[in-house]
């Protein structure tokens, strides 16, 4: 297993979802998916499968909580939403991010 | 915390995992089914929609094996899998389960058990506070040989005043009080302390308050001496009474005031004693009575002393101020010549560590505990040997499985794993066999140690020492057992083992001497356990049958106390006669006698005596006896005439010389109607008598000396009845007890232990050592008939089509028992031969502890071979029987 690759793309999907979560709130897995799918448009392929893994563990780390419900189209899905854990991490995490990207985004900048 | 709080979460899954499965099957299937209906609006055909729900949902069995990992914890569901795996395994094979489990169970069983009497006796510390900072205080003089920790009491009162590297410092003496029950007065151990003893050690009271300095003081702080009750003693004797503080005891007819109870954690210095009441030193004239060892002054020598070290000040460097108080000390003493003898040999104070407190038993149990120590590790060591090789045995059959799965992919490391979670299982089976069976061994193996008397106890309880001990055997025997033959087994060439399959002929040389090897070396460790276990019954049965002297069947000894009732001299002498003569009228008694000191009861008395021809004094073991000791002890006279009960001081002293004394009192010539010279008293030789060993089995008979009780100068003097008796003996004790109760209503009850019980406890080491041995040699010897067998019943199973195709060809019956019977051969004779050198290299150790057995004794080497050698082939022949009786028709069509 490739340890240090998959760990950054982990954390990327995981704050996709958390970020999903914040601004639609309450989704069910394929929602969120569909929803990564179509705000990141061609640039990322996402296998949906990869996303009910991720969900479980921001769900064992206390961030996302899970209930069944019934989907607009009736149909029985597990729906995920935001905890208040979760909305503190999206808050660190943004920071974290955008913190990287601006030193990546220093070193990639043409030399003067 | 988080990461807590995930690793629960991940461990509660384990638990549910097949809802948790269903789970998410259902919401994986809620996503497709999403998806296709999404596609669906978007104008796809039904068929599309599916093919594109499914391709851009990417692998939906991926997505659950990676969802299960997340979810759970994959090692330790690996690891429960192994021991399910394993479980199966051991339960496909009971016979090998139920022996590896029974083996290991003896040999942890045994270890933990001697381990928890080693770590009960040497290891724990007293439960008191501060454990460490106390000492055990002992003297060095150039006249001794050793350190000497008994004191007396003026040298322990001189150094409770001089000493300034301890905080407290305590003499303690152990003594059994005669107290006075509903019953009557009985026996009750105790313990006489110094004022700073319950100081030194630490513990709170129970109730009430402890001894101080005040309550040791001479005639006691009050009128009356106080004492310290134990809490069993309390709630035994006294119904746990709330009101006992203040209540009146009667010790030795004497009041005393009980002024506290100590816990039930609180056992005093000495572990190996139980004291129930602690009564003042200074005390000991009244509850010692007649004697008075505080009066005796530099004649007694009858307390051990412990100390609390001051926790700033380091043993060393205490012992360096020790150096200095010394003369200190010395220079307090009041016994002039004492004192002066005592500078003259270089008398040195010196601190032991003492956080174990004291027992004389340490140093007496230190190197026969040892020995079964290492006789225990080499059980154990046999045994995970024993399992190794049937193991080794037993995946050699299983080759072929590891292969298959080493080609399908698995890991070597997952195979060692699996295979070493089944020796796992076995060490942890065996464990807890043995840890269930330890406490009861310990238990009677304390007693083997412990004397009969009622104060000896010893807390062989499993404490945290035990239990870190018992687990590191465990974990090394599963490495033992387990790693070797794992690591052979998935060591196999692929290619070459998948293309043999079942066409197994015998394996390369090489492959067959790693087992032989382990094999051999189990044969030597049996070899030298059965040896040791030979040596020390011989010596023990040569110690039985030693000539006594006397004849020790059907006595009994019924020991009396009569210190502290009125009757006294002449009286107390007719008291005797008469109780003697009441008593032989009762069934079964053939004759009574008394004596002051009976064969091996520990005690001796020595005294030096002279005649005109003798040279200068010569030491003589004396004793005190009434007429008739000689005919019921069944002691030769072989000239002159018993003592009588009219032999008073008036008639003349008179003395019976046994045959070694007379020898060196009168060389050359008759002893009888001489005088020998003691003091200042002459004493008439009126007989002489057969020797016999009085003080132990093991040293030659001592010249005995014996005078007559009627001639006892002695204050009071407490002697031991001897009766010869037919039939059972419990009938006596309770006419005894009644007898003595109607006679003399002040004593308690006489003692009674027979003679037998006595000798057997006298030589109480070399019984526990060598029942201990035995019982190792015959286990081992069983172990390694199993292993034996086991390992060649493996090999030749798996070799039976070969062995069919050679019977086929036209082998004899005899040339396959041959072909089978010499596979075990080599590891048995080069066994053999090994254990033979290391045996003797062993036995070396023994030497001191044997009695009148060699080291080297032949014939007891011989025995132990051929006893081996006989085990080994009748393990080894059934298998190789049963390899000449296959069919060869059967054997190939098994193929």
């Amino acid at each position: 297993m490739g340890e240090s690759k998959s760990d950054v793309l982990q954390g990327t999907l995981d704050l996709m979802v958390l970020k999903t979560l914040e601004s639609m709130g309450p989704l069910h897995g394929y929602g969120i998916a569909r929803r990564i799918e179509q705000v990141s448009g061609s640039t990322l392929i996402l296998n949906q499968g990869t996303i009910y893994p991720a969900l479980l563990r921001l769900e064992q780390r206390g961030w996302v909580k899970s209930e069944w419900g019934t989907s607009e189209t009736n149909r029985r899905a597990k729906f995920y939403s935001l905890s208040r854990l979760g909305r503190k991490e999206i808050e660190m995490e943004t920071e974290n991010w955008e913190r990287v990207a601006a030193t990546m985004a220093r070193f990639l900048a043409p030399s003067n | 915390m988080h990461k807590l709080r995930i690793l629960f979460l991940r461990i509660t899954t384990l638990f549910k995992r097949r809802h948790l499965d269903a789970e998410l099957d259902e919401e994986l299937q809620a996503h497709i089914a999403l998806a296709i209906e999404d596609n669906l609006s978007r104008g796809m055909t039904r068929r599309q929609a599916r093919t594109d729900a499914l391709r851009s949902f990417g692998g939906v069995s991926q997505a659950t094996e990676t969802y299960r990992l997340q979810r759970g914890l994959p090692w330790l569901e690996q690891l429960m899998r192994d021991t399910r795996y394993g479980c199966r395994q051991l339960l496909r094979a009971p016979g090998f389960t139920l022996t590896a489990v029974f083996t290991l169970a003896l040999g942890l069983g045994a270890n933990t058990a001697v381990f928890s009497l080693i770590n009960a006796l040497l290891l724990r510390p007293l439960p008191v506070p501060h454990s460490e900072e106390l000492a055990v205080l002992h003297y060095l003089r150039s006249d001794d040989s050793g350190p000497n920790y008994s004191f007396s009491f003026p040298l322990l009162r001189s150094i409770e005043k001089n000493h300034e590297v301890f905080q407290y410092v305590a003499g303690f003496s152990n003594t059994v009080f005669q107290v006075r029950e509903n019953s009557g007065n009985v026996r009750v151990p105790g313990a006489l302390v110094s004022g700073q003893y319950f100081q030194v050690l630490e513990t709170p009271p129970l109730l009430g308050r402890y001894l101080t300095p005040q309550d040791d003081r001479q005639g006691g702080s009050g009128t009356e001496f106080p004492v310290v009750l134990s809490e069993n003693y309390w709630r035994t004797q006294f119904n746990s009474a709330a009101d006992i503080v203040g209540r009146k005891i009667v010790i030795a007819n004497t009041p005393f005031i009980i002024v506290g109870v100590m816990p039930h954690s609180f056992i005093g210095a000495d572990p190996t004693r139980r004291a129930n009441i602690y009564a003042p030193l200074w005390a000991e004239p009244v509850t010692d009575a007649p004697y008075n060892s505080i009066a005796n002054g530099y004649h007694s020598w009858w307390i051990r002393v412990i100390a609390r070290r001051n926790p700033r000040i380091s043993l060393e460097q205490g012992n360096a101020a020790l150096q200095t108080e010394s003369s200190a000390v010395l220079r307090e003493v009041t016994d002039a010549q004492w004192a002066k003898d005592a500078q003259k040999n270089h008398f040195l104070l010196t601190a032991d560590p003492g956080s174990k407190g004291f027992s004389h038993l340490r140093t007496a149990f230190l190197k026969p505990l040892s020995a079964i120590f290492a006789l225990c590790a080499a059980m154990l060591l046999l045994a995970c040997l024993n399992l190794a090789s049937l193991l080794m045995a037993r995946s050699a059959a299983r080759e072929r499985e590891l292969a298959t799965r080493l080609a399908l992919g698995a890991t070597r490391q997952r195979l060692i794993q699996q295979l070493m979670v089944e020796s796992l299982l076995v060490a942890i089976l065996g464990t807890a066999a043995g840890i269930v069976a330890a406490p009861v061994v310990s238990r009677s193996l304390a007693l083997m140690i412990l004397d009969r008397s009622p104060e000896s106890a010893l807390d062989t309880t499993l404490d945290l020492r035990v239990f870190a001990f018992v687990a590191m055997t465990a974990v090394a025997t599963t490495l033992l057992i387990g790693l070797v033959p794992a690591l052979r087994a998935t060591s196999k060439n692929l290619n070459e083992q998948i293309k043999t399959g079942a066409h197994t002929v015998s394996t390369q040389p090489g492959k067959r001497l790693l087992p032989r090897l382990l094999m051999a070396f189990e044969v030597a460790l049996a070899l030298i356990l059965v040896f040791g276990a030979a040596l020390l019954a011989t010596s023990l049965t040569r110690l039985y049958r030693t000539g006594l002297g006397f004849d020790p069947k059907g006595i009994v000894n019924l020991e009396f106390d009569m210190g502290k009732q009125p009757l006294d001299g002449a009286a107390l002498v007719s008291w005797y006669q008469n109780y003697g003569d009441a008593l032989r009228h009762k069934p079964g008694v053939q004759n009574v006698s008394f004596a002051d000191i009976t064969p091996m009861n520990g005690s001796t008395w020595t005294e030096d005596y002279h005649t005109p021809v003798s040279g200068g004094d010569r030491e003589i073991y004396m004793n005190t006896v009434s007429p008739d000791f000689f005919a019921t002890m069944k002691i030769p006279i072989l000239a002159g005439r018993d003592f009588r009960w009219n032999d008073t001081l008036a008639s003349g002293r008179k003395i019976i010389l046994s045959q070694t004394a007379a020898n060196l009192l009168f060389p050359n010539r008759s002893a009888l109607g001489q005088q020998v010279v003691a003091d200042k008293n002459s004493y008439e030789v009126i007989a002489i008598v057969g020797d016999i060993h009085l003080v132990s089995i093991r040293k030659a008979t001592p010249p005995g000396g014996y005078i007559s009780i009627t001639q006892d100068s002695g204050h009071k003097p407490s002697y031991t009845a001897a009766v010869r008796l037919e039939g059972s003996p419990s009938p006596l004790f309770t006419a005894a007890r009644s007898l003595a109760a109607q006679m003399a209503p002040e004593i308690p009850p006489p003692v009674m232990i027979s003679l037998n019980d006595q000798l057997d406890d006298s030589i109480r080491s070399e019984r526990m050592m060598a029942m201990l041995a035995i019982f190792f040699a015959i286990t081992a010897l069983f172990i390694t008939a199993i292993g034996l067998y086991g390992t060649l019943a493996y090999n030749t199973a798996r070799r039976t089509s070969e062995i069919g195709i050679r019977i086929a060809l036209g082998a004899r019956r005899l040339q396959v028992i041959a072909l089978v019977f010499r596979e075990n051969a080599w590891s048995a004779l080069s066994g053999t031969l090994a254990g033979l050198l290391a045996a003797l290299l062993a036995a070396r150790a023994l030497a001191s502890i044997l009695y009148g057995t060699s080291a080297r004794d032949p014939l007891v080497l011989f025995g132990s071979i051929a006893a081996l050698l006989a085990v080994a082939s009748a393990a080894s022949l059934i298998p190789a029987l049963r390899a000449a009786r296959i069919d060869p028709i059967q054997a190939l069509r098994t193929e």
